[in-house]
This record gives structure tokens, C-alpha cells and sequence, in this order.
């Protein structure tokens, strides 16, 4: 039986194809996923089931990625839940800001789905 | 803090082109208005000897007057030439402004829009060919296997396009620190040497001056050597060598990648730096690295050459300043 049975993961994305393939790889690892497809409800959910590891996309609908991310870094229930920042958009400083903000990791989509698995699992062993 | 420097610069041939008509030639009949019509008035008031406010009175005074009216003129030409410029060039700031936003969006649209899709695309089939929807044929595995690689290949080209867009659109911040070209270059090495040890190719390290620095965009350089090496070693067959470079030249550090390859024809030589130039076909790429390496190499103010003979080899020749003065020039 895998170590990371109760590991709870939240998925913020708004790629519906692309949340399915994510839900599948991580739940295939023994992961419970919770997923939501906009700012606010990623939000509302992270202080509600208060996961062990937050997967973010930056571009969403309903604030955007950093909005989430400013919003969980400075509340007092959710500031310490690792986040790792899954994102299509390109920019030099936007790793740098993401970093500055609290993220624990920084992703290029397309992703290697080898390297996230390996990242998520050093990270929620760290968290232990 | 490291400095960085935007690749656009004002173009006068443009602000040329806002002010419909030559500033120069308005400005030499201005400044005949300005200075000669008063000054032959002047000498004329010399030679004949009035000094006095007589002079204001009578056929001197209409003379006078004429003379400040026509020196009045040429204040007022020039007053509407300096207004013209002023004119063009904050309209060409505008113009400029609003194409970069333009071509930002571009790339960020372009970036959201076709990666998310080969995301998608590659975890679902990473998801299938691993077994974890339902078990998979050895066949369709092959096929699987087959749509891995098409994903890759639209991912290193998207990659590629992006790179060259903002490179060629100057919407790209470009670093300035001073790097250790060997450091750099060494450790790009490294990362190639599973790869060319597939194909049983030896790299060869000579760095003639281990200390050697320029000042660059590490991530950027460190682009144009990956392009070199990777190119080297994927024309040289197997058993070849790919020997990297690098050695002091007066006030320039010269980068050298030079490989035992197919070489390249003297007529497609100048065809190398075009995007989507692929002299030959039989090899995977995108036909952007070189394009790319080029137009990296020209942000350093450096000059990147090719030397070749058929069935020897290629050797690919950057050239840099080492000297940050000779870059902002």
C-alpha cells in the first residue's frame, strides 16, 4: 500500500482535459484529489479541505493564479499548504514572483509527468 | 543586482518618416530667415554709418522693420520644426508602445493557447500508455509511443517560435553579468554526454583559458551553446568528435564548436541561419535552433560563422565582446 494514501491534493485549473489527466496520474499514486476550475472556488475549497499540497495554474478565470496564491500565502488557515504553480504563461519574472509569493515549485506546461510526480512526492515529504 | 537592458531602441529612420518633410532643409532656410537677413541689414547700417534712432525713421526704418518681420518668420519655422519633432517622436513612442503590447499579447496568447491543448494531449497519453486507464497492447503502445514524439516535436517547435518572437520583437529583457564562458560552457557539456555517448561521440573540452568571461544573459548563451552541440552531435555519425572551443582574441572570447560531421554544401551555407531551415531532412528538428543561436548571438553584439567542407565537418564560430563598454555601443 502506498505511504501517501491520505495525502490530500487540490487541483486549480481550468483545462478540464488536462485536470482529468492530472486527476488520473496523481490518483494512480494512491492521491485523494479535490479539483477546482476557477480563483474563488479553489480558494473556498483550499480553506475547506485544507490539502496537503495545492497544484496551481496560473491563468484562471475568476482572479487569476497569483490572486489564489496571495490570498492562501496571507491567511492564517491555509499560509503554511505548499504550493506548486503548474503554468502555460511566459514571462522572466513571473517564476521569480511566484517564488516571492510562497510557491514551492514552478512548472512549464507541457510538463514531464515523471518530474511533477517525483516533485510532489519530495514535497509533501518535506512538509512531513 | 543584475542589469537588464530592453532590446528596443528609437528608430530615427521612422521619426524621419512621422515628419513628412525634411527638418534639415527647413532648418537652413530658417536659419537664413534668422541670421543672414538681419546680419545684411546690419552691415548695411555699418557701411552707411547709422547709429542713431534716426535710422528708424524713413526709408531705413521700412528696411528695418522688413528685417525683423522676415527674421520673426524664421523664429516661427523653427518653433514649428521643433514642434514637428517633438510631434513625431512621441507619436513614434506611441506606435512603439502599442506594438509591444501587441506583441506581448501575441506570445501570451500563443503560449496559452497551444499549451494547455499539448499538456492535455501529452498527460492523457502518458496516462494511457502507462496503463492506468485500462491495459494497452504492445501495438498500441508502438503507436502511443509515435504521438509521444509529435507531441515533443510541436512542443520544442512552440518553444522555438515563442524564443524567436520575442527575441525578433524586442520584447525580451536581456541580462547583463559578467559569466565565465568555460564555466558555462562546461557544464552544458555535461548534459550532452549520455547523449552523444549513445552514438559512441567523443566531446572534446579545450579551453584554452579557463578564466575567460563576457559579459551576457547566462540562460541565453548557455541557449546558443545547446543549439551548437546539439546540432554538432546530431550530424556527426557515429565514432565522430565534437570538440567545443574557446580562446582569447584581442578584445573578443571566441566560442568554437567543431564537429567530424556530414559538413554542408558551400551553396546552403548562407540558407544555415533561415527559420524553418532544414538541410536535411532525414534529421528530427525544427529548423529554428540556429536561427535562434544567431539572433542570441547579435543581442551580445557578437558575430556568429560558419566554416564546412562536405564529409569533414562543420565549424560554427561565435564571437563576443569581452568588454561591456563594446556591447553598448
Amino acid at each position: 500500500m502506498p505511504d501517501n494514501i491520505a495525502k490530500k491534493i487540490l487541483i486549480v485549473e481550468d483545462e478540464k482535459e488536462l485536470m482529468f489527466g492530472l486527476a488520473t496520474l496523481l490518483k494512480s499514486q494512491g492521491y485523494l484529489i479535490i479539483a477546482a476550475n476557477d480563483s474563488l472556488f479553489g480558494i473556498s475549497l483550499a480553506h475547506k479541505e485544507k490539502p496537503d499540497l495545492i497544484i496551481l495554474d496560473l491563468g484562471l478565470p475568476a482572479g487569476g493564479g497569483f490572486y489564489v496564491l496571495e490570498n492562501l500565502k496571507n491567511s492564517v488557515g491555509t499560509f503554511d499548504i505548499p504550493i506548486l504553480v503548474l503554468t502555460a504563461q511566459q514571462g522572466l519574472d513571473l517564476e521569480e514572483k511566484a517564488k516571492q509569493m510562497g510557491a514551492v515549485a514552478y512548472f512549464h506546461k507541457p510538463f514531464e509527468p515523471e518530474l511533477l510526480l517525483s516533485q510532489i512526492k519530495e514535497i509533501l515529504n518535506k512538509s512531513n | 543586482m543584475p542589469k537588464q537592458e530592453k532590446t528596443n531602441k528609437i528608430d530615427c529612420k521612422l521619426v524621419m518618416q512621422e515628419l513628412k518633410e525634411n527638418p534639415y532643409k527647413q532648418l537652413n532656410i530658417a536659419f537664413s530667415l534668422m541670421v543672414i537677413v538681419p546680419f545684411l541689414v546690419f552691415f548695411y547700417l555699418l557701411i552707411n554709418k547709422l547709429f542713431t534712432l534716426d535710422v528708424l525713421i524713413g526709408n531705413t526704418g521700412f528696411i528695418l522693420a522688413i528685417a525683423f518681420f522676415i527674421s520673426l518668420c524664421g523664429y516661427f519655422i523653427v518653433y514649428s520644426i521643433l514642434k514637428n519633432i517633438f510631434n513625431a517622436i512621441l507619436t513614434y513612442a506611441a506606435q512603439a508602445k502599442h506594438s509591444d503590447q501587441l506583441k506581448s499579447t501575441f506570445v501570451a496568447t500563443v503560449s496559452h493557447e497551444l499549451k494547455n491543448p499539448l499538456s492535455s494531449i501529452k498527460i492523457n497519453i502518458y496516462n494511457i500508455f502507462a496503463g492506468l486507464i485500462g491495459q494497452v497492447s504492445q501495438e498500441q503502445k508502438n503507436i502511443l509511443g509515435l504521438c509521444q514524439s509529435t507531441i515533443e516535436r510541436m512542443t520544442r517547435l512552440v518553444n522555438g517560435l515563442l524564443d524567436l518572437h520575442k527575441i525578433e520583437a524586442g520584447v525580451i529583457d536581456v541580462k547583463r553579468n559578467r559569466l565565465n564562458l568555460a564555466e558555462i560552457s562546461g557544464r552544458q557539456i555535461k548534459e550532452f554526454q549520455t547523449l552523444a555517448g549513445k552514438k559512441h561521440i567523443k566531446i572534446i573540452k579545450e579551453f584554452l583559458d579557463e578564466s575567460l568571461s563576457v559579459w551576457g544573459d547566462e540562460d541565453k548563451l548557455s541557449q546558443a551553446i545547446v543549439n551548437l552541440l546539439s546540432n554538432g552531435i546530431k550530424f556527426t555519425p557515429e565514432n565522430g568528435t565534437v570538440t567545443l572551443r574557446i580562446y582569447p582574441d584581442d578584445k573578443f572570447v571566441k566560442l568554437e564548436c567543431i564537429d567530424t560531421g556530414f559538413g554542408i554544401p558551400d551553396d546552403k551555407i548562407g540558407l544555415l541561419f533561415n527559420k524553418f531551415e532544414r538541410l536535411n531532412a532525414t534529421k528530427e528538428g525544427t529548423g529554428l535552433g540556429l536561427a535562434i543561436t544567431k539572433d542570441i548571438v547579435e543581442m551580445h553584439r557578437g558575430k556568429i560563422f560558419v566554416e564546412s567542407q562536405v564529409g569533414k565537418g562543420s565549424k560554427f564560430i561565435i564571437v563576443l565582446p569581452r568588454d561591456l563598454r563594446s556591447i553598448r555601443r
